[in-house]
């Protein structure tokens, strides 16, 4: 039985394209298209937020609505400007937003630019801590997993993972603690540092807000100790939501790696499993962590809000709770678009990683 | 991948090494603050309330007004212990004529920044008030005023609308009444708080030495004060502010803080009673919480369709005498409340019990009073009540309130409630807008007299706009306003109390008390936690 092939098409004809041209542009196009989306997408979120923050109602009637009469409340709404078209005060922030200019918060009076520095630099510290805590627990923890595959260390260390993204934040970090806290008196209740520690940072010139740093620049051995005892909880309650993720990511990519072509050979040349694990697989497995690791960067904002709550860790999401209580929207609008920015350029610098990585994401 | 190797190490190392300092530095202690602090160590003072502002001009709030307490003076200012205002900044202060009220200032005087503080800096400080008007500063406060004049150094002049006004003293050592410096303040807009720190712009027990916007506080005591208050009983003192008082309970619980004041729950301060490390401290309370009727929704109402005064009257009488206050304020409150049987609570000048001599068996709910009028009136039983309550603004337990009251009134049989609740903002509305027949409402005093309990509240409606109107109740509550002899003023206080118990334009349920928790070995807690509603951290040592 004979068989017949096709014969190429000659390249006489001109049918074959010499070189293959990518169908999806080069990198800086897309890396131009992806930095561009970060404009609508926080224009949308602000337009969002300034929209449903108009709907739960004013700062004035807020605060004043059970003293004033109706008339001399409408005045001072008036007054503020509250009573305006709600296009124009839109476009009026918009303006505003799009010269730098965010304001002065509502309820406590101070512009809202010096606000998002001095308690950004809390929550930026605080998902530093939190990641550093989900590196150290989900990394080592996956790969045991792995390793130990369908074993009961690995049934374990996967309820375990499942627990820490699956348990709300504000309870963990209620549990934490009620354990260490207040059974075990080990740790500090709340706050960022004690009342001595933040009086000796505050005499310092030009001081970062970030506590670890300044408590370093202050030479203060007890103060630095102090910082770190406050930072445990925090850090460990927000860093576990992340930990579960890394945890189960590393285990199942290690798993892929094992049954790659390579480590069969490393296998077949008698290299021990462990050995296999340690040095050959985990280190391809490692790089969809780093792509990981930005997408949970709005999991760590958003575990940030309860956890500093809990924890009266005052950063941007502890402050985002008390402006939203007392419905001061200059102050929320500000801080979400921080939140936005911070999301957005995270995710285009992700976006940017990957396609270094792997080209295959631009087609 | 050598570059990648190193990298990975590096991260791996920075985590191990960041581990390391997260555990290693902890002790048992936690770093507490404050609680192994010497005798002479600063007072460290905790609380969930918020500084709006620094500047009088700018808020109206129990947080900024408890700093600018320690930080300002006032022309009258109470005594620990009291809520009669007596000179402070001032050597003598008195009408000199119905519509004139002269101050003389005590000369010498120096804020903390070196300037001089005269009669310019007062009339500079009421002016300012009145010309800034802030939405959210106590410039209404001052309506009396027409205008204020400074003839000499040490004098001042106010001249009121109204002659004889027997608040204005009040007036004087209210949130709209702190003295600031004319050299550091703008008289046209708000001065930010880390200018007034920075220029030192303080006469007052206390100037402030570090400043985080509720965050942190820290108080150093000022030498040159002249004022009422004297010299503080601690050299230092320091403000810590939560957002949760649950963290504040259990600060003061582990001695972190030395007096947690505001706004611990009754469940919390309930625990906090059977600790004996701690101390729980209570004083008069000028909040207060009620029942309004509207005159022309609630059933029989003006513009019910059924319009029936008299019947309308004894549908609120009846409710008055079913309502077990007690119970409430024992049973949710855990006695943080205390049971209100009159508009003016009880510690202000003519407080009287008019709704416990009308209504009810001695303070206990009766049935029988309650059925009889109903019937006297020809009212047919039972009569459908729509209540409204907020939780979001009165607090949670107001849920657990509205429930007990709605289970009082219809275990009687005489009535079927329907309790509803509404967030804030569009109830506050609402509840002006003849949406809500009955509805809860409360009541913090802008300054210590019992007419601040009577004129915002009745005539023609007042604030409430419940469309109650008794020209009997007006006259007298204008007429105490003005009247200068004291005896003569407490007896028509109570006749309009006594009137205003017949009408019920509102329902008095309950008073507020003042609770403070100190910590061990803390005292001086209690003497401040008087009838002027201001606290001073200058009465507290350890």
């Amino acid at each position: 039985m004979t068989t017949l092939i096709e014969a190429p098409p000659s390249d006489a004809d001109g049918l074959l394209p010499s070189k293959k041209k990518p169908s999806g542009g080069g990198l800086g196009t897309y890396i131009l298209v992806r930095f561009f989306l970060i404009i609508p997408t926080i224009f949308i979120l602000v337009t969002l937020v300034f929209f449903l923050m108009r709907v739960i109602g004013d700062p004035i009637t807020a605060a004043q609505g059970g003293r004033l009469p109706p008339e001399a409340l409408a005045q001072r709404i008036h007054e503020a400007g509250y009573d305006r078209p709600i296009l124009v005060q839109y476009l009026e922030y918009v303006g505003q937003v799009a010269t730098g200019n965010f304001g002065t918060t509502i309820t406590d009076r101070r512009p809202v630019v010096e606000m998002l520095v001095t308690f950004g630099a809390a929550t930026l510290e605080l998902a530093i801590n939190a990641l550093i805590v989900a590196l150290i627990v989900g990394i080592p923890l996956g790969l045991i997993a792995a390793y130990k595959r369908d074993k009961v260390p690995d049934a374990l260390l996967r309820f375990f993972a499942i627990l820490c993204y699956a348990t709300p934040v504000f309870f963990a970090g209620l549990l934490m603690k009620l354990t260490f806290s207040i059974w075990l008196g080990w740790l500090p209740v709340a706050g960022r540092a004690s009342t001595r520690t933040e009086l000796a940072m505050g005499s310092l010139s030009a001081p970062t807000g970030i506590y670890w740093l300044d408590a370093l620049r202050s030479g203060n051995v007890a103060a630095f100790g102090d910082v770190a005892a406050h930072s445990v909880l925090p850090a460990v309650t927000l860093g576990l939501l992340t930990a579960g993720v890394f945890l189960r990511l590393v285990r199942t990519n290690v798993i892929g790696t094992l049954g790659k072509d390579y480590v069969e050979a490393g296998r077949s040349r008698g290299v021990s499993n462990f050995r296999l694990v340690t040095k050959h697989a985990y280190k391809p497995a490692l790089i969809p962590i780093i792509t990981v690791m930005g997408l949970q960067i709005a999991l760590l904002l958003g575990g940030a809000v309860l956890t500093e709550t809990t924890f009266e860790w005052k950063g941007l999401g502890y402050q985002l709770v008390q402006y939203l209580n007392s419905r001061d929207f200059v102050a929320v609008q500000g801080i979400v678009v921080l939140l936005a920015v911070i999301v957005a350029i995270t995710n285009f610098i992700v976006d940017v990683v990957a396609a270094l990585i792997d080209p295959r994401v631009r087609y | 991948m050598a570059m990648n190797k190193k990298a990975w190490q590096s991260v791996i190392a920075l985590a191990g090494v960041s581990a390391f300092a997260l555990t290693a530095c902890t002790g048992p202690s936690g770093g507490t603050g404050g609680s192994s602090a010497a005798a002479s160590g600063p007072i460290a003072y905790g609380t969930t309330d918020k500084v709006t502002a620094l500047d009088p001009a700018g808020s109206y709030d129990n947080g900024s007004f408890m700093v600018m307490n320690q930080i300002y003076s006032f022309l009258l200012n109470s005594k620990p212990g009291s809520a009669d205002p007596v000179p402070d900044l001032a050597e003598s202060a008195s009408f000199t004529s119905p519509t004139e009220y002269t101050v003389k200032l005590k000369p010498g005087l120096k804020w903390a920044n070196g300037h001089t503080l005269d009669s310019k800096d007062v009339k500079f400080s009421f002016d300012r008030q009145t010309k800034i008007n802030d939405p959210a500063g106590p410039a209404s406060l001052l309506a009396n005023v027409e205008s204020v004049s400074a003839p000499d150094a040490t004098t001042v002049v106010f001249k009121l609308k109204l002659a004889n006004d027997q608040t204005f003293a009040q007036i004087l050592s209210s949130p709209a009444a702190p003295i600031v410096d004319d050299e550091v303040f703008p008289a046209d807009k708000l001065l930010d708080d880390d200018s007034i720190v920075k220029a030192k712009a303080f006469y007052g027990q206390y100037t402030i030495d570090t400043y985080k916007k509720n965050e942190l506080i820290s108080f150093k005591a000022f030498p040159d004060y002249q004022g009422v208050l004297g010299k503080p009983a601690n050299d230092a003192a320091t403000i810590k502010y939560y957002a949760d008082p649950t963290n504040m309970k259990l600060d003061i619980q582990q001695g972190n803080i030395d007096v947690a004041n505001r706004s611990l729950s009754a469940t919390d301060i309930d625990d906090l009673k059977k600790d004996s490390k701690v101390k729980v401290n209570v004083g008069p309370g000028g909040e207060i919480r009620y029942i309004t009727f509207n005159f022309d929704t609630m059933p029989f109402g003006a513009k019910a369709a059924d319009a029936d005064p008299a019947k309308a009257t004894a549908v609120r009488q009846a409710i008055a005498n079913l309502v077990d206050r007690q119970a409430i304020a024992d049973q949710v409150y855990k006695g943080t409340y205390l049971p209100l049987y009159s508009n003016v609570p009880s510690g202000f000048l003519g407080a009287n019990e008019s709704f416990k001599d009308a209504y009810g068996d001695a303070g206990k709910p009766s049935l029988d009073k309650a059925k009889k009028v109903l019937t006297d009136a020809g009212v047919t039983t039972p009569v459908s009540l729509n209540l409204q309550y907020n939780p979001d603004h009165y607090g949670k337990s107001s849920g657990d309130e509205y429930a007990m009251i709605k289970d009082q009134l219809e275990k009687s049989g005489l009535f079927k409630v329907n309790l509803q609740s509404t967030e804030w903002v569009t109830y506050s509305k609402a509840s002006r807008a003849d949406e809500y027949p009955l509805f809860q409402f409360g009541w913090f005093p802008d300054f210590s007299d019992a007419d601040n309990y009577l004129t915002p509240f009745f005539p023609d409606g007042g604030f409430l706009k419940n469309h109650y109107n008794n020209p009997t109740v007006t006259d007298l509550i204008n007429k105490q306003l003005t009247t200068v002899d004291k005896t003569e003023r407490e007896s028509t206080i109570k006749d309009a109390q006594n009137a205003l118990a017949k009408d019920i334009s509102t329902l008095p349920l309950l008073q507020g008390a003042q609770v403070a928790i100190s910590g061990s070995g803390v005292k001086g807690v209690d003497t401040t936690l008087d009838a002027s509603f201001k606290f001073r951290l200058g009465t507290v040592s350890k």
